[in-house]
């Protein structure tokens, strides 16, 4: 029957809003060992400069959450990957705004980037992440029980967060489903958000440092996590 | 005369507010995609509030239709089954009619300063106990739940009090489209008994309104014991739909 020896297949591994931020340091944490699919909005050139040697991409703005589903789908095609170990929808956007002020142009963005972006996508992958016996992670946010400074973006993460643990219960013995809330993270969306946390910035987690708490509660495997304050504060420092 | 807005008033929860309202002398504006019966106070609006180019037509026209004393977004659609075998084009209609759609209407008009009262936003029991069978419909309401806490205090400072309502299941034709098989619709709060519970505690000003006692009960586990609630949800409604219905 041939050689029976073969090298364990790399895990295969897709992570949205991979360009920037936490998104960006989890490509970097899993560049090294798996195979990684990064998706972004930014064009192909711009994403190419700040990935980690190895790493495809795919161009999706979530903005266009149906558009954005089948450009990672013909990446995945191209890719040849009929199965996904895991999935990280981690892609997310919002505004420090007033909410009256907050227009129906950005309340749209916000719900679609953060919500229905992962909605469309994880029915998307359905097929391959069962193949794969695989995984999928949500990144929620510590603002899901409500931030009077960032209304939608907050109610977007809540969504998040019912939507994953009814699919947890839902594909549970198929594919596992995880919703992680990460705390404040230095990962530059205040100031995009328009948002100047001042010296607080100093409290937040360094990106590097949430992909690891990130990394650890996908191991542990949990539906519901979140990395709070204390959590990062306690463990994230250095080492382990 | 005091003017109030329902969304989805044309049935079921919102049909029973609007008669309420009008019974203590209310002038109504209900908007809904389906529309009713000609009643004196009662404006209708045909709105398919699922579709984002009519909200944005129904925004502008309810910007220079105020003020209103009261205004309560209610209009909602489900979607129940497995999570994949739903299309996408549902969730879509689901998400805008559910979420979107209050959140920027109710924002239009705290902006426009045509808000001269009180505000509610009617999303669910499943912000407490979670709703596996109907993981977007969860999804939708909690996004609603968490926007009307978060715009609690800044709504506030305009002289506009935000109430949050999570009723539980309702007799009423949209709940026993999405039930399981056989449940017991003698068991469902009558909309017009949650419709006077939620009126008044929006009037009185307060944070959160979950109509009934058993309800209450429900939301106080789910909170607890967030994980053990949803597995029971599973078996009293996931593990007993017999197909998908949106």
């Amino acid at each position: 029957m041939g050689d029976m020896r073969q090298t364990p297949r790399q895990k295969r591994i897709l992570i949205t809003g991979a360009t920037s931020g936490i998104g960006l340091a989890l490509a970097f944490r899993h560049a090294p060992d798996a195979a990684v699919l990064a998706a972004g909005r930014r064009p192909a050139e711009e994403a190419r400069d700040v990935l980690p040697h190895g790493v495809a991409y795919v161009q999706a703005d979530q903005h266009e959450p149906e558009q954005a589903a089948a450009a990672v789908l013909t990446a995945l095609d191209a890719l040849g990957w009929d199965s996904l170990d895991l999935a990280i929808l981690n892609a997310g956007t919002g505004h420090a705004v007033d909410p009256a002020a907050e227009t129906p142009q950005m309340l749209r963005g916000v719900l679609d980037v953060n919500l229905f972006g992962a909605i469309v996508l994880s029915q998307t992958l359905r097929p391959r992440l069962e193949a794969g016996q695989g995984r999928l992670v949500l990144i929620g946010s510590t603002a899901r029980k409500g931030a009077a400074g960032f209304a939608s973006y907050a109610a977007a993460k809540a969504g998040l967060h019912g939507f994953g643990r009814a699919l947890a219960e839902e594909w549970r013995g198929r594919i596992a489903v995880q919703v992680i809330h990460p705390g404040p993270t230095d990962t530059g969306m205040h100031a995009r958000a328009g948002h100047d946390p001042g010296r607080v910035v100093r409290l937040f987690a360094r990106t590097g440092t949430m992909a690891r708490l990130i990394e650890r509660a996908i191991a542990r495997g949990r539906t519901v996590e979140t990395l709070s304050f204390a959590r990062f504060l306690g463990r994230g420092g250095s080492g382990r | 005369m005091k003017t109030a807005l329902v969304t989805g008033g044309s049935a079921g929860l919102g049909r029973a507010m609007v008669g309420r309202l009008l019974a203590d002398g209310w002038r109504v504006v209900s908007v809904d995609r389906a529309e009713g019966a000609a009643m004196p106070f009662l404006e209708r609006v045909t709105c398919d509030l699922a579709d984002r180019s009519a909200v944005d037509a129904l925004a502008a026209r309810l910007a220079a239709t105020g003020p209103f004393q009261l205004a309560v977004f209610n209009a909602g659609v489900s979607a129940t089954g497995r999570f994949e075998a739903i299309p996408i084009e549902a969730y879509r209609r689901l998400m805008t009619a559910n979420a979107e759609t209050p959140m920027l209407l109710s924002a239009g008009l705290v902006r426009a300063g045509q808000m001269a009262g009180p505000m509610c936003f009617v999303s669910s029991l499943s912000h407490f106990t979670g709703y596996p069978g109907a993981a977007v419909y969860a999804a939708s309401k909690d996004a609603l739940a968490v926007y009307a806490r978060s715009v609690r205090k800044p709504f506030a400072r305009r002289g506009v009090s935000v109430t949050l309502a999570c009723p539980g299941p309702l007799r009423t034709e949209h709940a026993a489209r999405h039930a399981p098989p056989g449940a017991d619709a003698d068991r469902r709060m009558p909309p017009e008994v949650a419709a006077r519970l939620i009126l008044d505690a929006t009037f009185a000003g307060r944070r959160l309104v979950v109509p009934g006692r058993t309800n209450r009960l429900a939301a106080l586990a789910g909170r607890l014991l967030p994980g053990t609630m949803m597995r029971q949800m599973r078996r009293l409604i996931l593990d007993r739909l017999e197909g998908e219905v949106w």
